[in-house]
């Protein structure tokens, strides 16, 4: 096989790995993208909001999904911060609280 | 030789008929048309480009089936992303009237925000959405997303693309936000 023969045997099937790479994965823009301003959602009129409304709905599923992750984040901050690895002692007597 | 009526008759269209070949080719390879997205066809030509477009698209979405579930949060949420990350450059979002794409693209893209379908009129909406974001338009800037993005995906779209028109600018931020 000529020199050329062996380049398109090569690159052809690089260029179609590469395409492939292309496709728009949400999970790749999970660690990078922008974060929901929930803090718009406390200076809405609450009286006048349709919790039957599914905008409302994704957007509660979003806040509650985003600060669930934030204090999973705090309570992982805490733990190596207090040098042990373990749970902070607020969130162990939270635990315990949840056995009762 | 006399040719008969008939035969004169078919000489004749015959002859415009290669006339009008030898034209159009001739127009076509001199490069006298012009194409850039600046120069704007003329009224006549684009609405007929407009009515081909849309009765093509009629047809084609005609037979798809919307599926029920379009007004799920879920779909909301994953359909609002991919529509933030995929088009509002060019179909803009709440708070934004004109970006460098929507004034450069021609056919100038529509403002989704500002496209509320009437209840009666919502599921032909939907079928047609569906169809342009899988299919693409030819030569007007908007790409087929089917080869990269599966059905389910495009319909979160669809679903996202009935609400838009009314959200303000925090909830579209918070709807569309992907970052956890």
């Amino acid at each position: 096989m000529n020199r050329s023969k062996w380049i398109t045997v090569i690159l052809a099937p690089a260029a179609l790995i590469s395409v492939s790479t292309w496709a728009h994965e949400p999970s790749e823009h999970m660690k990078t993208g922008e974060k929901a301003d929930c803090s718009a959602m406390h200076d809405m009129d609450h009286s006048k909001m349709d919790m039957n409304d599914p905008v409302m709905q994704a957007m509660m599923q979003k806040c509650m999904h985003q600060n669930h992750g934030e204090a999973k984040g705090g309570e992982k901050q805490n733990a190596e911060h207090s040098g042990n690895g373990r749970p902070p002692s607020n969130a162990k007597a939270d635990e315990h609280s949840h056995n009762h | 030789m006399s040719l008969t009526p008939l035969k004169a008759y078919l000489a004749g269209v015959a002859s415009v008929a290669a006339l009008l070949l030898v034209g159009s080719a001739t127009f076509v390879l001199s490069g006298w048309y012009p194409m850039g997205a600046d120069e704007h066809h003329h009224p006549l030509t684009y609405k007929l480009i407009t009515v081909l477009r849309e009765r093509s698209i009629e047809r084609a979405a005609s037979d798809i089936v919307v599926p029920k579930d379009l007004d799920s949060p879920d779909r909301l949420l994953a359909g609002g992303a991919d529509y933030n990350d995929m088009c509002a450059s060019c179909h803009l979002k709440p708070g934004k009237n004109e970006s460098d794409f929507s004034q450069g693209l021609y056919p100038s893209p529509p403002n989704l925000t500002q496209i509320s379908m009437a209840p009666n009129a919502m599921e032909k909406a939907d079928q047609r959405r569906f169809w342009i974001i899988k299919h693409g338009i030819k030569a007007s800037g908007m790409p087929a997303w089917g080869p990269t993005h599966d059905d389910e995906r495009i319909w979160n779209m669809v679903a996202f693309l009935q609400r838009l028109p009314e959200l303000s600018q925090q909830q579209y931020q918070i709807l569309t936000a992907r970052g956890e």
